[in-house]
């Protein structure tokens, strides 16, 4: 695994200095932080429900914008750009684990990505000291909240590697990776409103349940409840697309 | 230390075909072809980049497919265009490159350090890697091939687009490095090859054409021109000059000097006629003002080997295509 840890700490480098990482952070609090306002103001004025707070924070807009748009951003260039400047035939013919060289881009973007989070949980805490809460905020939401985020982020993020491995254009991989966030977080909920008109069937619904990542974050993690059942969805569909990633890594050898 | 059998590597037409060969440790042998010969599909075959359609190669005794890992570690690689990360600082791309190569973390500095001293790039250590100019790119890469100190180096191409300074001072670090590597670089400058290799393998449309020392091979496929002029008449001059045995010559010509005649011929590939030829002048009493011989260069020889090839492709080609004449 010293493939693994030697590329996480490149591509951790990579990230820092690069100018993309500090725009999707620079948007990303610009955005929560007009977002907080709102929320302080409209709280400060109803009192309200702590649970409720933590429920319409992760339901935001820059929320979407995080989970939408920046595992993609983060991952476009993870082998699209070494395809295009050609720095994968030095990667490649380097002595490491193809399998080593994914999971170390892949931890690094996840890594990346929460450290974007972390400071986020700050604005909760700034939260508990002004006149905005009836009560102390709950810390077992805020905690499944961001554990919810984080597994979630962890597969789009596989998903994104998996996308710039396929291509050497690095917005198309930023697109391809963006649609499927995107129809992750709409197509099985719309389904499962279809099923339901339809007549129901357990099986399907379950899956469909299961795949319908945003009712899970709502009805679960943001109210504080950790289903192992959908831990293990997401660390099988990181599993799964870092799989995949792998593989197509591997394939190209033979192009 | 690398040994290729019977390799053929396709993709939708033939790259590589059938090309075996050896480089024994510590020999500096120069691949030598035309742009788009078969030179870097070989060598990336060979550094587990692709792999081969059929046939065999072993680096260092492991098999580069069988044993990709193991035989990845005992290379050092330069491809023909040096790609290396723009945001990163050239000692920082080199403590990455030693790392992932698995030089120990002790050692790291050391490595790092000597890898640049050898490739004299000391004082661009701090620049990043996007910043510097393609000489030193080069060199960076060179640097990277060198930071595990692998006992086998592959360098294609490592002066490709470089002006004549920055292709001497290159040529000085392999000739260095040939010291303690055993070193397969290939190159269509032939100078280069020339200068630099103990041997050289001659590759052209994907098949190994030629492989042995480049002074060898070319007189042994190109004969010394031979020039004469002497005084005597031109029958004279060509009764001694056709009798020499493995010369061939035009007919002897007037010179323009009064009273001399002079005369233009070939050798045999291989053969060394001058003594016969001086010998026989002697005995025939003829007093010779000149007697020229010149060894043909490398660059007949590949012409040779690659230009008229071509030419008599494209011959048996045009015969194929030719409709057949029906008597």
């Amino acid at each position: 695994m010293n493939g693994a840890w030697v590329t996480f700490r490149k591509e951790m480098l990579t990230y820092c200095v690069s100018p993309v990482s500090w725009m999707i952070a620079v948007v990303f609090y610009l955005l929560r932080g007009f977002e907080l306002t709102f929320l302080t103001q409209w709280f400060g004025y109803q009192r309200g429900d702590p649970d409720v707070f933590v429920s319409a924070t992760y339901n935001s807009s820059s929320t979407a914008l995080m989970v939408m748009f920046v595992p993609g951003l983060l991952t476009m260039r993870c082998f699209a750009e070494e395809r295009r400047t050609g720095s994968m035939e030095m990667l490649m013919t380097a002595p490491v684990r193809d399998g080593g060289v994914v999971i170390g881009k892949w931890l690094a973007a996840t890594m990346f990505y929460a450290l974007l989070w972390l400071p986020s949980a700050l604005l909760l805490h700034v939260l508990e000291y002004g006149p905005f809460l009836d009560t102390d905020l709950a810390f077992g939401p805020v905690f499944a909240a961001y554990l919810g985020m984080f597994l979630l982020s962890s597969m789009l993020i596989a998903f994104g590697c998996f996308a710039s491995s396929l291509t050497d254009n690095v917005l198309l991989a930023a697109l391809l990776s963006i649609v499927f966030d995107f129809a992750l977080m709409r197509v099985p909920g719309q389904l499962a409103a279809q099923f339901g008109d339809l007549g129901d069937s357990y099986y399907v619904r379950e899956l469909l349940d299961k795949f319908d990542v945003m009712s899970n974050f709502r009805d679960w993690f943001a109210r504080g409840l950790i289903d192992t059942s959908q831990v293990a969805f997401y660390l099988g569909g990181v599993m799964f697309f870092l799989f995949l990633t792998t593989v197509s890594v591997a394939s190209r050898r033979v192009a | 230390m690398i040994r290729v059998s019977e390799l053929t590597k396709r993709f939708d037409k033939l790259a590589v075909d059938r090309i075996s060969f050896e480089v024994a440790r510590g020999e500096v042998v120069g691949f030598l072809g035309p742009n788009g010969a078969g030179k870097t599909t070989t060598i990336r075959v060979l550094t587990g980049y692709h792999p081969a359609t059929s046939g065999k190669a072993w680096i260092a005794g492991h098999d580069v497919e069988q044993a990709s890992l193991q035989a990845r570690q005992q290379i050092g690689y330069l491809p023909e265009n040096v790609p290396i990360y723009p945001e990163l600082r050239v000692v920082e791309f080199l403590r990455y490159r030693a790392a992932l190569k698995g030089v120990p973390a002790k050692q790291r500095r050391l490595a790092v350090d000597r890898a640049m001293q050898k490739a004299d790039i000391q004082d661009v250590a701090r620049k990043l890697v996007g910043n510097v100019s393609r000489g030193y790119r080069q060199r960076v890469g060179l640097a990277d091939a060198l930071v595990a100190n692998p006992p086998i180096l592959i360098l294609d191409e490592p002066t490709s687009g470089l002006d004549p300074n920055q292709r001497r001072r290159i040529k000085q670090v392999v000739r260095d490095l040939a010291a303690e590597h055993t070193i397969l670089f290939s190159s269509h400058i032939l100078g280069e090859v020339q200068d630099v290799s103990s041997r050289i393998l001659v590759i052209h449309r994907g098949t190994l054409r030629a492989d042995g020392p480049p002074d060898e091979l070319v007189l042994r496929a190109v004969g010394r021109s031979v020039h004469v002029t002497a005084r005597c008449t031109p029958g004279q001059l060509d009764e001694v000059v056709r009798g020499t045995p493995g010369l061939r010559s035009e007919a002897a010509e007037p010179a323009k000097q009064d009273g001399y005649a002079t005369c233009q011929g070939t050798a045999e590939p291989g053969a060394d006629p001058t003594q016969a030829l001086g010998d026989r002048l002697l005995a025939a009493g003829i007093a010779v003002r000149e007697l020229r011989v010149s060894v043909p260069t490398l660059e007949e020889y590949f012409t040779l080997m690659t230009e008229g090839s071509d030419r008599h492709e494209e011959a048996a080609l045009a015969a194929v295509a030719a409709p057949e004449v029906h008597s």
